[in-house]
């Protein structure tokens, strides 16, 4: 890291280089030094990105308008929320029974609805109403379960608190509550799959050829119905560890569905993955299936070119970065830098293992350290949140958006997706027009 | 060489189904007496964002600023998205980051480190410390934390650099109102703190904006240099929030412009103060008009014809500057295209929501252009709206097709519900949360006011002065236009 002296002192264990063999890993899941520009966010905002789609319960935010405005948009997809819009009276007098009352007449407004989910926000868990007790009443008066999502902003230590929270949720209120009990033999679950962009379609298409049906993906696709049916899954595949594992240990616990951990990002990955859920069916076929995805993947040769031996800088959620490392080196691509807001020891030792020596893994750098990063490493290409892609981009730096904004990136085709993507930012003339002072001189030493 | 390519492109159309009514493949029918908001206790999508990002905004148009949120960090990160999404632009802000320690013994220790490192990892030009509702409820002392953060920061790097780095509080308890109050109070707390001396009297003119994009700021200023006025723009995000892109850049990367905090010093010099929007900034014109006598005028947002006519004038009157002939053809020009465009805008029903004065500005506008609006909605509830919407209305009702409907801070639920039930509507007004209503209704959707972040441009299009109508005119016209006649062989104009 640039001049390590220059970090915080509390800050200089978060960041490590990897050495040659010694696999030191930085601290993490600590609570974030006060004063940065910090790139976490808070226990609702996770809560809301593990359930904002359930689509068809009322999500009824608990807090001021500000939580319900910011929370009403997930992923990049706008949806209804409800909320009780906390204002000044009701903090000094309490919003008990605005609660109960706004939980009776948002199912007036949406009698559809299955259930309601009752999110508390950093207001509501400081006045400190009985959120439980509310609930637990409103659920015989609307005669449908109103589930409580303990999700304050102020707890844990950022937006994984909300991971938890909800997963517990989702565990002890939805899943498994059908009767129908006889396992489906080709069914299966996908933990921590939030179909940005198609990624759970082109999933599904894979697991499809293998004869398998999806039964219910936490969260892009995730109705009540489905979670209720999804303990006769026979396999749950555990796409992010972030916010699927909790689920499978729970469900191996309670209904014995055994669990496989797998990344459909990158080709070997994805190969990988597809030979070990086939292994467990007895499946056949998964070959032609890799080498039918191989000939596709042959279609990202040309953008390979333009990238081969181009550093690269990844900074997003958690578990995806082990293996979005290996499908950035897959390209050719060097690999730099790893860093996630709240990623675990099991992220890191996953992300460290798949680097060479010399990548710089970071936890929790606030924005000035990927600055620093980026003055230091100029890597070629920054994969990361939309908070830093503006930044990267002033400081000249090609910025791909992950989770991603155009297509999709999982499977083999959306590997060839990923690579005509990085390859397009690479090469795009737009950061070489953007060297105007070097474009200034080149012009006057034309004229003169 | 030919690329090659899968196109997986996204999610098809027809795949993105956000379901809006949840389990009901069917429409329900609403109960009646749950559409008008004042009847329930629950809110369906809000029209209106809380109090800190409306400060956060404020701080962010001051020159080498950065506003410090005194609560958790989702409230300064929700916040960053919406100024990327709608500005495409970094937006640093720094966060107190409370856990469950501060949520139990309130926020000292983290305001107290958290100025600490904010400075010796930045070194701002000012610090503009926003508060939120967790540190409000738990009754945070700020300006005894401040003090004491100012007394460590003194200890650490001195007392001359500590004073070069001004602190201003800025309390905003994010349930006691929307983000338009947040920037009043940003503007109000601004001049208290800094805006202390009048001294050395000047000729110049301080003008508040209130929540406007960079590309009305701009106008502003054309308007100001057109009259020969100098003028001060308190929170200028002309430059901080549409920043060229010239790398390589200095780290920490400090965005261009900004008002210069001397320059806010000076505005107890002025000679006048031009709040533009009342809601949003007028409380700061008041502060100095009370505490220095300087004269305040506060509204209406130059939108439209009139609006810009009653800015310039005022503006006029107070400088003793003659409006020149430059902005009279301007002038000249927009009412040329009212006339040109009357056949397709008159008559036009349509609907207005956003901000108390956009949507002040806009209904006007609207009338001008001879169209009937049909409801009138304000996220932010206002003691003022429905008497200066009903003022516009006298003026203009005897043309009419319909009596209009005015929302005093309602939801968009209840907006919604509303135009469904009316038999025609042409036209929306409104920002990037109308797309859901637009889609459902059918009714093409012209962006306005804030926020819009699902379309590039808007920020830098102004919709302020004569050129603003202008620009505003054409994309009405234009969108109602593509609605009706979407291919050019059947409407040759
Ligand atoms: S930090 Fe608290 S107040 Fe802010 S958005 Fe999150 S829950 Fe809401």
């Amino acid at each position: 890291m640039p001049g390590v002296e220059r970090l915080l002192p509390e800050r200089r264990r978060h960041v490590v280089t990897k050495g040659d063999g010694t696999a030191v890993l930085p601290e993490c899941g600590r609570p974030t030094v006060p004063g940065l520009v910090s790139e976490r966010a808070c226990a609702f905002y996770g809560a809301r990105w593990m359930l904002g789609a359930i689509p068809d319960v009322i999500h009824l935010v608990h807090g001021p308008a500000g939580c319900a405005y910011f929370g009403g948009i997930v992923r990049r997809k706008s949806y209804r929320v409800f909320s009780t819009q906390l204002e000044e009276s009701d903090i000094v007098f309490g919003a008990g029974e605005k609660l109960y009352r706004a939980i009776l007449e948002a199912v007036a407004a949406a009698p559809g609805a299955r259930a309601v989910l009752v999110y508390a926000t950093c207001t509501a868990g400081l006045i400190g109403d009985d959120l439980d007790g509310i609930c637990r009443r409103a659920a015989r008066a609307v005669g449908r379960p109103v589930v409580p999502v303990n999700s304050p902003g102020f707890c844990g230590y950022s937006q994984a608190a909300g991971h938890d929270i909800a997963a517990g949720v989702l565990l002890e209120h939805f899943i498994g509550t059908g009767k129908a009990q006889e396992p489906v033999a080709n069914g299966v679950n996908l933990l921590g799959e939030f179909d940005v962009m198609g990624d759970l379609g082109e999933i599904e298409r894979l697991l499809q050829q293998l004869g398998l049906r999806i039964l219910c993906a936490f969260s892009g696709r995730a109705a009540t119905t489905a979670m209720a049916d999804a303990h006769r899954a026979r396999l749950n595949i555990v796409h992010c560890r972030r916010t699927g594992q909790r689920l499978a240990d729970a469900m191996q616990e309670r209904f014995g569905t055994p669990q496989l951990k797998v990344s459909f990002f990158g080709f070997e990955e994805t190969a990988s993955a597809l030979h070990s859920i086939g292994k467990f069916f007895g499946s056949a076929g998964v070959e032609e299936i890799v080498e039918q995805g191989r000939r596709e993947v042959g279609n990202a040769a040309p953008f390979l070119k333009k990238l081969a031996g181009k550093r690269v800088a990844l900074f997003f959620g958690a578990s995806r970065i082990g293996t979005m490392a290996r499908a950035f080196a897959e390209l050719g691509m060097e690999v730099v830098m790893i860093g996630s807001q709240f990623g675990c020891l099991e992220d890191y030792g996953d992300a460290g293992a798949r680097v060479r020596a010399g990548t710089v893994l970071i936890d929790d750098p606030p924005e000035k350290e990927l600055e620093e990063f980026i003055r230091k490493y100029r890597p070629h290409l920054f994969v990361g949140g939309t908070k830093e892609k503006y930044l990267a981009t002033k400081l000249g730096v090609p910025f791909l958006v992950f989770p991603q904004e155009m297509s999709s990136f999982a499977g083999f085709r959306g590997f060839v997706n990923l690579a005509r993507e990085a390859a397009g930012l690479v090469g795009a003339p737009v950061w070489r027009l953007a060297r105007c002072e070097r474009y200034y001189r080149t012009l006057q030493t034309a004229e003169g | 060489m030919r690329l090659r390519e899968i196109p997986v492109d996204g999610i098809p159309y027809d795949r993105l189904c956000v379901e809006k009514i949840p389990a009901a493949p069917e429409y329900i029918a609403r109960d009646p007496e749950l559409v008008p908001a004042s009847n329930r206790s629950v809110v369906v999508n809000p029209n209106r964002i809380c109090m800190p990002i409306g400060a956060m905004w404020a701080v962010l148009g001051v020159h080498r600023a950065i506003p410090f949120v005194q609560g958790a960090q989702g409230c300064t990160t929700y916040a960053r998205y919406t100024f990327c999404r709608i500005f495409k632009e970094p937006a640093t802000i720094a966060t107190a980051s409370f856990h469950e320690d501060a949520a139990v013994f309130g926020g000292r220790k983290n305001v107290i480190e958290g100025i600490r490192n904010l400075v010796v990892r930045y070194w701002p030009g000012l610090i503009g410390v926003v508060t939120t509702c967790s540190s409000e409820i738990m009754g945070d002392d700020m300006v005894s934390f401040l003090k004491e953060a100012r007394a460590r920061l003194s200890r650490e790097i001195g007392r001359e650099k500590t004073e070069e780095i001004p602190i201003v509080l800025i309390n905003t308890p994010s349930f006691a109102g929307s983000h338009v109050e947040g920037y009043d109070r940003a503007s109000k707390a601004f001049l208290e703190s800094l805006a202390t001396t009048r001294d050395v009297l000047s000729e110049r003119v301080n003008i508040i904006p209130g929540m406007l994009y960079p590309g009305d700021i701009r106008e502003i200023r054309h308007l100001l240099e057109e009259m020969n006025v100098e003028g001060t723009v308190l929170f200028d995000i002309s430059d901080t929030l549409d920043a060229p892109l010239n790398p390589p850049q200095e780290i920490p990367y400090y965005p261009p412009g900004g008002t210069p905090v001397s320059e806010i010093r000076q505005m107890a010099n002025a000679r006048a103060t031009f709040a533009l929007q009342p809601h949003a900034g007028g409380s700061g014109a008041r502060y100095l008009e009370r505490k220095f006598g300087i004269p305040a005028f506060i509204g209406p947002v130059p939108i439209g014809v009139a609006a810009t006519d009653a800015f310039l004038q005022n503006l006029s009157r107070i400088t003793g500057r003659e409006i020149p002939a430059s902005l009279r053809d301007e002038r000249g020009r927009l009412v040329d295209a009212m006339a040109d465009t009357l056949h397709h805008t008159m008559m036009k029903r349509v609907a207005i929501f956003g901000d108390p004065d956009v949507v002040i500005g806009m209904t006007r506008f609207a009338c001008e252009l001879g169209m009937t609006p049909v409801a009138v909605s304000s996220g932010t509830p206002s003691k003022t709206f429905e008497g200066e919407i009903e003022s516009i209305f006298r003026e203009y009702r005897e043309l009419f097709l319909a009596e209009p409907r005015v929302f005093n801070g309602g939801d968009l639920f209840e907006f919604e519900e509303y135009l469904k039930t009316l038999p025609q509507i042409d036209l929306i007004l409104g920002h990037s949360k109308g797309v859901d209503i637009s889609r459902e209704l059918e009714i093409p959707l012209v962006r306005v006011g804030f926020p819009i972040y699902d379309r590039f441009g808007y920020q830098k299009k102004p919709v302020v002065g004569y050129r603003g109508a202008e620009l505003l005119l054409y994309e009405i016209v234009n969108e109602l236009l593509d609605y009706r006649y979407p291919d050019d062989r059947t409407q040759q104009l």
